[in-house]
């Protein structure tokens, strides 16, 4: 019981691990009329 | 206009070079940001965007209206350009492959006093930084 436990937290651990890893990294702009 | 943006949902830090018109923002670790809100705040503390480009890791996907799009999350995507870069990463709409990816978002038309910033954001991918 103990050994599905563990290959079910193992499964959904390298099924969710890549997608909450996607995400916005970094945002440039440049701008106009700064001063 | 540091201010402003750093008040925007998801922003870590915002820094602005007066040299050269550049403002980098960094978003926070969840990631929640949103570009077009950060585009209409830029516009709404005065000032013109000319372009903005980013930095974003996801998965491609199938996009009925744009050939593929780069989901990065549950429900959020953007539709990607078509060119030769995008070509490349086709054959990858579907599968498990994380790609991170830096592209142009958003570019001021030349001759246009106003901008549509409410038109929805499309990536131009410019280059595939890694695959895994």
């Amino acid at each position: 019981m103990e050994m599905r436990k563990l290959a079910l937290l193992v499964l959904l651990g390298t099924t969710l691990a890549p997608a909450s890893l996607a995400q916005i990294r970094h945002v440039e702009m440049r701008v106009e009329g700064m001063t | 206009m540091k201010q402003h943006l750093g008040r925007q949902s998801g922003v870590q830090s915002v820094d602005v070079s007066l040299i050269d018109g550049k403002v980098d923002v960094t978003p926070k670790e969840d990631g929640q940001i949103d570009p077009s809100q950060l585009l209409k705040a830029t516009y709404g503390s005065g000032v013109t965007v000319a372009e903005m480009g980013v930095t974003v890791r996801g998965r491609i996907v199938k996009d009925p209206s744009a050939g593929i799009a780069l989901q990065f999350e549950p429900k959020r995507s953007f539709a990607v350009v078509p060119n030769e870069t995008s070509k490349e990463l086709e054959s990858l709409a579907g599968s498990e492959t994380i790609v991170t990816v830096r592209g142009g978002l958003y570019k001021k038309s030349a001759g246009k006093k106003k901008a549509d910033t409410s038109a929805p954001l499309k990536l131009l991918i410019l280059e595939v930084q890694k695959r895994e």
